[in-house]
């Protein structure tokens, strides 16, 4: 262990006990009914509440207690996974078939916002939009997830009040993306468009206003189908763009709650000084710092030289350096505690990019560079591009600094939001310093998104049969265990491929009022958003 | 004078149509639309979804002929729908206009009250300790920017007071004294750096007309220091001032830009920049149009007052 992280442990245990004696966990306090929750918004919504059109968490937080799934993870607890999942809409579940089919059994006397019962025709509606099936009555303008449903071959609807999906093949995993905060029911009844200026859904929370750049008034839906929930009158959220803006209104306490994935260990402390009653949970944002690499286009069609890449980035000192001591390092997926599924430290050491020694790295890193044909003589000369916003260009500058030092003369190329996603999907780049988030701590929600052959989100476009074997492998696993080994072994895979070379996993330090109950952080900051359960003891 | 008016308000017009195309032209020529951000939203792109969605607002057709629905669309009225917002323009547009207005109107205000007796006073008291002073609070106001200001007072009222200003706007109906508040610090923050201009400029212009002959034949006939400056020295003095008041103010209504965002003030600058980086074309043209008009209105009424302080100044054909 380095000096400086020794260096950064009471710093870091500190802010753990203080975490774990805060107000916030007490969760034996009886639940008082009444009070408003102000909260932050970066951003105005992206696409209003439409979240099946967006992979954003501008506009997942502040619509999710809107809507409700068929099952959710279960927002009082931390942990992400199988056990934590929650019926919502569907009171009980059951896998049939050997994880081929998958029966949700709805509650009944459900009903919309706007009074219509909700049945399972909306979640047949719903899923056949998201799936685009041949017959699906609605069509989303955007449709991010659709890799999701890929498995799923029919959506069967033979009463009200039960829902089939049948399954090409057995996927435990679709439980789980269910359970995101991604994956709300639509009523059938209403355009799916409409959701881009309103919204009608079946949550604990109905919309009352939304004044576009100013604030959107959530107000306590008197039907709701759990009896005394929402515990809450109201949530109002306030887009605030500016940074410092957003810390001073949460530090003045005219707003309760931080922002998800917004608040650095850096800010976190800050706060923590000027308010010290102020409850601090560091958590994982379920979002990755990693090296987008185009395998289709030279220098980078070579192995070696995405290889010498991936050795030479010290991701300790990306840490340290860029995040603070504000991330931790591991492969494609989160590693314990901050996630369930990824590679744990010690499991790291023997791949690219992540020995002790940095300096045997970058040795390697020059040596696989010179077998690649380039020497300082004869440099590889590159232009990184990364997204032109601090969080990416930040961590593109250290990466250009490592790269330096193994010969690689890179220049950074910072590319507008507008121009980013389209350059990634084209594949108009050779090397790119990128952010990925995932919503469910899932393997399957993550490797077919970023890591399948012709996946629109794997912008490196590395397609090899044998890793989308053992991913169709793992997702059909219905032994945990077993399940886990397999995951482990695609991930030691990917990273000794260099398929997209993962850099390090952020944390967010989410920051509440110790007035603010029952809001629990979880593994990813795109599930806990419902509020059904907080409540404020103001 | 009407022949006059009548030509300002044509060249207005020109100025108008000229500033339409060059807005219209260079809003194209920024790389990415409304259509690559919700895809960016959504972290992938689809060429066939993207043309799908280009075509359901219309900028899939040619150029001119956006360009002219979007005239005609001003010629009846009609702002267009925002793209993001799938709303009216003018709906989203309305509430905006009275913020920017009232904050530029009392950023200005500040800034005449404080500027122009400073640079009197300065110019009177020319090379005393008050007049150094006074230039360099004057200079420190120039060289401050008006958002780093912003964020003092706001990181100062949250250390000290732990409060801020209200983060949703205060209508005047609603409750008089928090929406005061809540605009004062933000003019204070603007004001302070007009201020000073005007005080320069007021003490530099004061100081040319005080050595002007009449000057000296006022003080010879006997007429008191302060008569002498407020009513005959300063009223010519005046000209340049107020030339530079209405560059101010214009420049004010879309140069709030930052103050608004520190303050988190719901107005046109703001919301300008938020439309510009989702290429919201509709919202961006309606308030590039609106600020130019406000520029061109306020440059006529500037050289409207020309005559009424200088009675030399006519106004010909």
């Amino acid at each position: 262990m380095t000096r400086a992280r020794i260096a950064a442990l009471p710093a870091s245990f500190a802010l753990l006990t203080l975490t774990l004696a805060s107000p916030a966990t007490t969760e034996a306090q009886t639940p008082k009914s009444g009070g408003v929750l102000n909260m932050m918004l970066r951003e105005d919504l992206a696409q209003g509440f439409a979240i099946h059109e967006t992979a954003t968490i501008s506009t997942v937080w502040p619509a999710m207690p809107c809507f409700n799934n068929l099952v959710l993870f279960d927002p009082l607890k931390k942990t992400e996974s199988v056990d934590t999942v929650v019926g919502e809409l569907a009171e009980k579940w059951s896998w049939q078939d050997n994880f081929r089919n998958l029966v949700f059994f709805l509650r009944k006397g459900v009903k919309w916002h706007d009074g219509q019962p909700f049945t399972a025709k909306d979640v047949k509606f719903t899923f056949d939009m998201l799936r685009e099936a041949a017959d699906a009555p609605a069509k989303l303008r955007i449709n991010p997830r659709k890799d999701w449903y890929a498995n799923v071959e029919a959506i069967e609807a033979p009463d009200p009040s039960t829902v089939v999906f049948r399954l090409k093949k057995p996927q435990p995993s679709l439980l789980l993306m269910l359970a995101s905060g991604y994956t709300p029911v639509y009523a059938a009844h209403v355009p799916p468009a409409s959701y881009r200026t309103g919204c009608v859904g079946t949550g604990p929370f109905k919309l009352k206003e939304w004044r576009k750049g100013e604030f959107v008034e959530l107000v306590r839906n008197p039907d709701y189908f759990v009896k005394g929930r929402p515990y809450l009158e109201g949530l109002k959220y306030f887009p605030i763009v500016e940074r410092g803006t957003r810390q001073a209104a949460l530090q003045a306490g005219k707003l309760d709650v931080s922002f998800p994935g917004e608040t650095t260990k850096t800010a976190a402390e800050q706060l923590k000084a000027a308010v010290p009653q102020l409850v601090v949970t560091p958590y994982n944002q379920n979002v990755s710092d990693n090296i987008i690499m185009n395998v289709k286009k030279p220098p980078f069609d070579n192995p070696k030289v995405r290889l010498a890449v991936s050795h030479a980035i010290d991701r300790r000192a990306l840490v340290r350096a860029v995040h603070q001591g504000g991330a931790v390092v591991g492969g494609s997926l989160a590693p314990k505690p901050w996630g369930f599924w990824g590679l744990a430290e010690k499991d790291l050491l023997g791949l690219p990019g992540y020995a002790t020694n940095p300096a045997d790295e970058k040795a390697r890193a020059r040596r696989l560079m010179a077998e690649a044909g380039y020497s300082p003589e004869k440099p590889l000369r590159v232009e990184i591009v990364t997204r032109a916003i601090a969080v990416y260009v930040d961590m593109a500058s250290f990466v250009i600094n490592e790269l330096k030092q193994i010969g690689i003369d890179a220049s950074l190329k910072q590319i507008e939001t507008a121009q980013w996603h389209a350059m990634a999907t084209r594949g108009d780049y050779q090397i790119g310093a990128n952010l990925t988030g995932i919503g469910p701590d899932d393997p399957d929600a993550n490797f077919y998104e970023n890591y399948a052959c012709g996946s629109p989100r794997n912008y490196s476009q590395y397609c090899s049969e044998e890793v989308m074997k053992m991913i169709d492998a793992q997702s059909q696993e219905l032994d945990p265990k077993r399940r886990l080994a397999m995951v482990y072994a695609i991930q030691r895979r990917l990273e000794a491929d260099a398929a997209r070379p993962i850099l390090d996993w952020k944390l967010d330090y989410f920051t509440v009022w110790p007035h603010v109950k029952n809001l629990i952080p979880h593994q990813s900051i795109y599930n806990f958003g419902r509020m059904q359960d907080v409540w404020t003891d103001k | 004078m009407k022949t006059y008016l009548a030509q300002r308000l044509t060249i207005a017009v020109l100025t108008l149509l000229g500033m339409s195309m060059v807005i219209f032209a260079l809003l194209r020529l920024v790389p990415g639309d409304i259509v690559d951000i919700l895809f960016s939203t959504a972290g992938y792109v689809s060429p066939s979804e993207k043309q799908a969605i280009m075509k359901e607002l219309g900028i899939d057709r040619p150029y001119w002929v956006q360009y002219l629905d979007w005239l005609r669309q001003i010629g009846t009225g009609d702002l267009g729908k925002s793209y993001r917002y799938d709303v009216p323009a003018w709906q989203i547009v309305r509430p905006l206009l009275p913020v920017t207005l009232e904050l530029a109107a009392l950023s200005m205000v500040f800034a005449v009250l404080f500027g122009v007796p400073t640079g009197v006073v300065s110019a009177v008291r020319q090379d005393s300790t008050l007049d150094y002073v006074l230039r360099v609070f004057s200079l420190a106001g120039l060289s401050m920017p008006a958002f780093w200001l912003g964020m003092v007072i706001i990181l100062g009222l949250v250390t000290w007071f732990r409060w801020i200003p209200p983060l949703t706007y205060v209508s005047p109906m609603e409750d008089l004294k928090l929406h005061a508040v809540q605009f004062l610090l933000p003019a204070l923050a603007v004001g302070y750096r007009s201020s000073a201009l005007i005080m320069r400029i007021t003490r530099s212009s004061l100081l040319e007309v005080l050595r002007e002959d009449y000057i000296r034949t006022a003080r010879a006939k006997g007429q008191s220091g302060r008569v002498v400056v407020w009513r005959h020295a300063l009223k010519n003095a005046m000209l340049p001032v107020v030339t530079v008041i209405g560059i101010e103010f214009a420049f004010l209504i879309g140069g709030l830009v930052v103050t608004e965002t520190v303050f988190n003030l719901p107005g046109v600058a703001r919301f300008l920049v938020q439309a510009i980086l989702w290429r919201d074309y509709p919202i961006v043209q309606n308030l590039v149009m609106f600020i130019a008009i406000v520029v061109i209105l306020s440059n006529l009424l500037v050289d409207m007052l020309y005559g009424v302080l200088d009675p030399r100044v006519r106004y010909g054909g």
